[in-house]
């Protein structure tokens, strides 16, 4: 019986064409966000929001991550965005490999903001790094204010916190201040900010922290 | 949910490293896995069986090591583990801590069989 030392990360191979996709997005000089929530917390609305504000301003792609449909990036198309679809056809996660095979139909010299919505799950996206600059957690208070602690990892993993659907406080008895609290917890270097997509609470300082990010890029 | 394509990664980096060992026989897997990690032993367990159903691989025992969330506090200065992960440490219950174990997806080692008369070799090359 012979032991053969591995010492490998599991997801080594991923992390290896993130590293590349990474490399192509900064070719591209361009500021990547990976967004990841449970299904319906408003990844698409925020999308949406952004667009409106940012459209203007800024050369904007989206790569819309679902299981089945074009519905998603029908909408953001409607605001501004370009961009893909990538149909996983029933993958829970894109991969750093799905977003690899589809740059080159992304013409990102001439684009400034690349959003990746990913597929609408709290678990297996958390382990998939796709070459973003930020991974961002997009939590809702429809969704309760205990999932952070209950899906450790994603909060662990990512650098950015945002609570959507603060319209929604005054009938809910969600408790912003404890999940805010959890998030910390779990991982005290995370950003958190605090929005209402749909009633636009909050979208200034959001959008204010997307210039912020592009331009540190930019600036090296 | 992902557990498959956590088992294909993982036998993708088996198949390598057995590859660098030609005419030897797979015994053991080991891995490390975080209990905070998303991924689920059973589960984890159930799709290596599936994928290595009448192949190579078929029969080669998975042995998962779960590894508890712990971290350390920077009020008190203890290092600690989760039974269950809570908000705060659980010597003084303050929330500045600092997670530092649980999310592993790790393999660690292989374990197999050289072929006879070649197991000076296989040490060697350890
Ligand atoms: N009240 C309120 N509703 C919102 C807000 N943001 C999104 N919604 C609603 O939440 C529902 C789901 O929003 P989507 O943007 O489709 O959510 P999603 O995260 O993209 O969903 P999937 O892509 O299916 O995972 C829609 O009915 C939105 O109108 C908000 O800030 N406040
Ligand atoms: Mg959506
Ligand atoms: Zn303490």
């Amino acid at each position: 019986m012979t032991k053969i030392n591995v010492e490998k990360k599991i997801q080594s191979d991923n992390e290896t064409i993130a590293e590349k996709n990474r490399r192509v997005f900064t070719d591209g000089d361009v500021f990547v966000l990976n967004i990841i929530s449970s299904p319906g917390s408003g990844k698409t609305t925020l999308l949406e929001a952004t667009l409106d504000r940012l459209a203007s301003e800024f050369n904007i792609l989206v790569i819309e991550g679902d299981v089945t449909t074009e519905r998603d990036m029908d909408r953001v198309r409607a605001h501004g965005a370009g961009g893909i679809q990538i149909n996983t056809g029933g993958g829970c996660h894109l991969s750093a490999n799905m977003v690899s095979e589809v740059l080159p139909d992304l013409d990102l010299e001439s684009a400034d903001l690349v959003f990746i919505e990913n597929v609408g799950n709290l678990i297996c996206p958390a382990t998939y790094d796709l070459g973003e600059d930020v991974r961002m957690v997009l939590l809702s208070t429809t969704e309760g204010d205990d999932k952070p602690m209950k899906y450790p990892a994603i909060f662990h993993e990512s650098q950015m916190a945002v609570v959507n659907k603060i319209d929604l406080l005054p009938y809910l008895p969600y408790d912003i201040e404890r999940a805010e609290k959890e998030v910390r917890v779990l991982n005290p270097q995370c950003e958190i900010m605090r929005v209402s997509a749909l009633k636009g609470d909050g979208m200034d300082e959001w959008c204010d922290w997307l210039r912020g990010k592009l331009a540190a890029k930019r600036a090296g | 949910m992902h557990e498959l394509s956590i088992c294909q990664s993982m036998l993708d980096i088996v198949e390598r490293t057995m590859n660098q060992h030609p005419g030897a026989k797979l015994k053991t897997i080991r891995l490390d896995i975080g209990k905070g990690s998303t991924i689920e032993p059973i589960l984890l367990t159930d799709a290596f069986a599936i994928i290595t159903e009448g192949g190579p691989f078929a029969g080669v025992e998975l042995e998962i090591n779960s590894i508890p969330i712990g971290g350390s506090c920077r009020a008190c200065g203890k290092s600690f583990t989760y039974q269950e992960l809570a908000l705060g440490c659980p010597e003084c219950g303050s929330t500045d801590i600092v997670i530092e174990s649980g999310m592993e997806l790790d393999i660690r080692e292989l374990e197999i069989d050289e072929p006879e008369g070649d197991t000076e070799k296989g040490r060697e090359e350890e």
